[in-house]
């Protein structure tokens, strides 16, 4: 039991994460390769707002989204300046320079260390600590999230998006301003897996820089790319998919030196054949450009 | 003052190496114009091919060295012939390239790491012997990296620089249609891409390889070292993608100098960044006219 509710828990922090990437990637038709950038820093600012500024979950969550959302301000300022090769290396930059960042800052960080006994959160006077009050709370924020994002998509600006995403230059002609509406979806996204990372520091209550490599911003995208873009389904499936697939090679009973990389093996073939067969990815509507 | 010296003699030998990573990184990007994930792949996979034959099958290291640029060139090609070429015939935007191309990489690296575990694999005995330049001091090893990289190099432009076939692959990157319609092999041109550009990063993995080792993770970074050399020093100019080598070599070796290495990674991407936003043609490519972009 306690293992179905830490992987539905897990399902959880991924879906916040691929729900928030997706209005970048789906709606905006970008690949971002620094997701994981603002999932670690979200991750530490919560994490060092509450141990080394005292304060509670809550405030230091939505502070730490805050601050998230000023990053991501500043990295989208000029990294949507491009479009397509430029736009994935200009991110994958900024995921390079906040990793070294993150791992050599050791003042503030800990760097390779890592911080380990973060508080569980508080909300309410109730500690948060067994498996199921976690997965309320995740579930919690999870549809108070996808809700606002159904919300955002559906709305005039996530419609925007869309154009933008199908033809850059006649939605400019009819007005839609592609510096501003990729900027918004790009601070929205990045606030959204800054949340994701407050509920991951507080539930493994421990974080280091290696949870947030380039390898985990490919994961992400990845996810996107598997499960399918431009709609609220695509995220699910390739959620589901991902994080689910190395739990079911473990019942297969492949020895835990090799199973890392029979799972890399298929997630890199899985990419492959679907570039082949769907390049929208299993559920999604948008075609990769 | 010794040990800037000393700085600036390893960044040379450095950017011997950078310089065959851009090259090879460089001939796809620029010819094919998309973006060479799977290099990385094939990088990993020549300094493996030697591990196999020098500490599986017993090869001398000179049948190994062989062996692997072999390797690596044949899954280079092969690459190319089972994704991305039938790819390109079903018309796939680049962004589908890219990925094709990163979940190859992946599957390949990780392959590998099956096979021979993802601990880092040795494949030179003993102490390395040591030259003195007067205070300085070089490795064997390093002259071969510094001899190696620079004679490769050289030695590849002075034959490309008149060679009808090379001003193919060249043109091949501008209008792909009208090579087709010239009348030049585009499918041998194709395969000459793949195969050189795989030989220039198996080269560079096996000097690499025989100095520090090699892991199967490492592919990655070696291919980001090309194509920022690349991107930095200019897609359009061969002598770019060196100088763009050599500045991030050098860079580097000032980070040394003044900080530590560990800060390695924040140079390498600052200048790229800095780059694209102040120079997007690149710092040693001539300012493209306004029509021709």
């Amino acid at each position: 039991m306690n293992y179905v509710l830490h992987l539905l828990i897990m399902i959880g922090i991924y879906l916040i994460l691929s729900y928030g990437l997706n209005l970048v990637v789906g709606f905006g038709g970008l690949l971002s390769l620094c997701h994981a950038v603002f999932y670690g820093i979200g991750a530490y600012t919560g994490t060092l707002l509450m141990i080394k500024a005292g304060l509670p979950f809550l405030p230091a969550i939505f502070l730490g989204m805050v601050i998230t959302g000023l990053f991501a301000l500043i990295v989208g300022l000029p990294a949507l300046r491009f479009r397509g090769d430029s736009f994935v290396l200009v991110t994958l930059g900024f995921q390079m320079i906040v990793f070294t960042i993150l791992y050599n800052w050791i003042d503030l960080t800990r760097g390779p260390y890592g911080i380990p006994g973060i508080p569980r959160p508080v909300i309410a006077g109730v500690e948060v600590t067994e498996l199921y009050q976690y997965f309320i709370l995740v579930s919690l924020f999870l549809v108070v999230i996808v809700a606002i994002l159904f919300v955002v998509c559906r709305s005039p600006f996530g419609l925007a998006l869309k154009a933008l995403r199908d033809d850059e230059m006649a939605a400019e002609g009819l007005g839609k301003s592609p510096v501003h509406l990729f900027l918004y979806a790009f601070v929205i996204s990045g606030m959204v897996a800054s949340l994701a990372g407050g509920l991951y520091a507080t539930y493994v209550t421990y974080i280091d820089p290696t949870s947030f490599t380039l390898d985990e911003s490919i994961f992400l995208l990845a996810i996107l790319l598997v499960g399918g873009t431009g709609n609220m389904i695509g995220p699910l499936v390739g959620t589901v998919f991902m994080i689910l697939l190395p739990e079911a090679l473990r019942f297969l009973g492949l020895p835990d030196t090799v199973a890392p990389n029979v799972r890399q093996m298929i997630y890199g073939l899985t990419l492959i054949t679907l570039m082949f067969l769907r390049p929208q990815g299993i559920a999604g509507e948008f075609k990769l450009r | 003052m010794i040990l800037l010296s000393q700085l600036l003699l390893n960044a040379l030998v450095n950017a011997a190496i950078f310089s065959l990573l851009a090259v090879g990184f460089g001939l796809i990007y620029r010819s094919m114009r998309f973006f060479y994930i799977a290099y990385g792949a094939v990088y990993v996979i020549a300094s493996y091919a030697v591990v196999a034959a020098m500490q599986i099958s017993g090869f001398p290291l000179y049948l190994s060295i062989g062996a692997g640029v072999f390797l690596g060139v044949l899954a280079g090609v092969l690459m190319d012939r089972t994704v991305y070429l039938p790819l390109e015939r079903s018309g796939a935007t680049p962004g589908v390239l890219l990925i094709a191309s990163l979940g190859l990489y992946i599957l390949a690296v990780n392959a590998v790491a099956l096979i021979f575990g993802n601990e880092v694999k040795i494949l030179s005995r003993g102490i390395e012997p040591s030259f003195s330049l007067g205070p300085l001091v070089i490795t064997r090893m390093q002259v071969i990296q510094f001899l190696v990289g620079w004679i490769l190099v050289t030695g590849f432009w002075l034959i490309i620089r008149k060679n009808t076939l090379m001003k193919g692959i060249w043109a091949m990157g501008e209008t792909p249609n009208l090579v087709t319609a010239l009348g030049l092999p585009c499918g041998l041109m194709r395969l000459l891409v793949f195969a050189l550009s795989s030989v220039f990063a198996g080269v560079a993995s096996l000097v690499t390889a025989l100095d520090v080792g090699i892991d199967p993770h490492v592919g990655m970074h070696a291919l980001l070292i090309g194509a920022v050399a690349v991107i930095v020093g200019g897609v359009d100019v061969y002598w770019g993608w060196i100088g763009g080598a050599s500045l991030l070599a050098l860079l580097q070796g000032m980070a040394v100098w003044q900080f530590s290495s560990r800060w390695n990674d924040l140079i390498t991407f600052g200048i790229l960044i800095i780059t694209l936003l102040f120079r997007p043609q690149g710092l040693f490519s001539p300012r493209k006219r306004r029509e021709e972009r």
